[in-house]
């Protein structure tokens, strides 16, 4: 059996369920969760862990930053049998009431970015799975995390977000976030609109779950790296999904 | 017309004329299919394609105001309703099916829409999605289930030329239109209409929410049908199918609001 050509990992690598860090130092920290986790491969940006939670195969795999790197590893994935995703990564409020700490979870993404257009129009919307919204939204009130449900601003530049006055293209970045804010979008991120998309056009399951780590329209709040109520969070909505794919006989 | 100052200039009404609840057809000839299942339904105002009836369900007052066709129209509805109070809205209509999997006369819940029109870019830069609010969205699936109403979740192509949806060989920019189409089909897009991506942006950055419930006919079930087919199809298709969906959908949503 050939290995895939970007994440170096054959079918027998991954499970159907996946989680998706931005981040190849968090798979670790994600795969503390399974059970008998194993590194299968880590080629560039994507290291990929597999293990199991309540019995079904489940492996984590990160993307890179961005939504180039990001649609390469989903491609990989679906190909090779994945179709359930969950992404966990952190992002930047945008609400006053988005505050670092808090969790986000994500139930469609501007297409701020260049990569989506390759697959799809840009009128068609980047939408999370209705089922993983609900499953995310429901681990985080019984565990008793504040979260938010919203959208997110899917861009694919950090620094055009983080010092936008410094690119000459300044006075559009900061109109354009300003429609953004007014518009009533929760965070900032760069990589789930990229899933979003590719789970529309391959009828894969996608959900997104981020911390806010800080809020870029109110800086005095500091930042937040606490990711253990993310990570737990992703696991238990999972973990719902496992169940509730058992109990269809899915 | 002299333009009474306590009045919204298109709908013709003010605060107190609807409710929080407010269900957008766009033909003003369903309003009143859908205010008979309200208790106590009144006709509040007629005027162009914005006619309103308001009652009540489960003791809230509700309304329903249709938008004439098209996002244009249906942008100055909902701009005019929020204005005077409404802050929950529930698309109901008629679409095609455009997934080998639909059935006619099953109905749409939408999730999303492509924002394949020229209302929305007035509000929002193209690359914001149109997207419903997930506990509207969460409460017409359960009352779909509810009441056995075959389904489908998914995006919706809002768009502005109906003709150039139904019969686009004839129009001078038909291989973009006919590209295009096919994309939306690939990537999963359940159904085409004309009025949703306008309430979801105007919702979302308005801050609030919006559902959509359409009865669609399949587009593929409709080549070379016999008479008898044809007329199996047209009892099908019928937005009462849709309507009782939404009505359903309307009360769960009101209870959980009580809750």
């Amino acid at each position: 059996m050939t290995k895939t050509k970007h994440l170096a990992v054959q079918s027998d690598d991954v499970g159907r369920y996946v989680f998706l860090p931005g981040d190849p130092g968090r798979c670790e920290k994600i795969a503390g969760y399974f059970k008998d986790p194993v590194e299968v491969a880590f080629n560039r940006e994507y290291r990929t862990m597999t293990g199991e939670l309540l019995g079904e195969k489940v492996s984590v795999v990160s993307t890179g930053i961005g939504n180039p790197s990001a649609a390469i590893a989903i491609e990989e994935l679906h190909q090779l049998g994945a179709d359930t995703f969950i992404r966990v990564g952190t992002s930047g409020g945008m609400q006053p009431e988005v505050v670092p700490g808090d969790l986000g979870i994500v139930k469609a993404s501007i297409r701020d970015e260049g990569t989506t257009r390759h697959y799809m129009p840009v009128e068609f919307p980047a939408v999370a799975d209705l089922d993983m919204v609900q499953r995310l939204t429901k681990a985080a009130q019984d565990l008793g995390y504040p979260a938010h449900v919203g959208i997110s601003h899917c861009k694919d530049s950090f620094y055009g977000q983080m010092a936008p006055e410094r690119m000459p293209v300044a006075v559009d970045l900061q109109q354009r976030w300003q429609a953004w804010v007014r518009g009533g979008v929760m965070c900032a991120e760069m990589e789930s609109a990229t899933l979003f998309a590719l789970g529309s056009v391959y009828r894969l399951r996608a959900g997104s779950i981020v911390l806010i780590a800080v809020n870029q329209e109110r800086p005095e709040l500091g930042e937040s790296n606490d990711i253990q109520p993310l990570i737990v969070t992703a696991i238990e909505a999972m973990k719902l999904t496992i169940i509730e794919d058992k109990k269809k006989g899915k | 017309m002299t333009h009474n100052p306590e009045l919204q200039y298109h709908i013709q009404m003010k605060q107190g004329d609807v409710g929080r609840y407010v269900f957008l057809p766009g033909d003003p000839g369903r309003c009143e299919k859908i205010a008979r299942y309200f208790d106590n339904p009144q006709l509040i105002a007629y005027n162009r394609e914005y006619k309103t009836y308001t009652g009540t369900l489960l003791g809230e007052k509700v309304s329903v105001t249709s938008t004439g066709i098209g996002c244009p129209s249906t942008a100055i509805a909902v701009e005019e309703l929020i204005a005077i109070g409404a802050d929950t809205f529930i698309r109901i209509g008629t679409s095609g099916g455009i997934q080998p999997n639909i059935k006619t006369g099953d109905v749409a819940i939408v999730t999303s829409a492509i924002r394949d029109e020229g209302t929305t870019s007035h509000y929002m830069p193209i690359e914001f999605p149109a997207v419903a609010d997930v506990d509207v969205v969460v409460a017409l699936r359960e009352a779909a289930i509810k009441i056995d109403m075959p389904f489908h979740l998914g995006p919706t192509q809002s768009k502005d030329s109906f003709f150039g949806e139904t019969e686009p060989d004839r129009m001078p920019v038909n291989t973009r239109l006919n590209r295009r189409w096919k994309a939306w089909i690939d990537g999963g897009t359940i159904c085409s209409e004309m009025e949703a991506a306008a309430i979801f942006i105007l919702s979302s950055i308005y801050r609030k929410r919006a559902g959509g419930v359409m009865v669609m006919a399949s587009l593929e079930e409709a080549q070379n049908l016999t008479e008898e087919e044809i007329e199996k199809m047209r009892a099908l298709f019928d937005v009462d199918r849709a309507i009782r969906v939404a009505i359903e959908g309307l009360k769960l949503l009101i209870e959980k609001d009580r809750q």
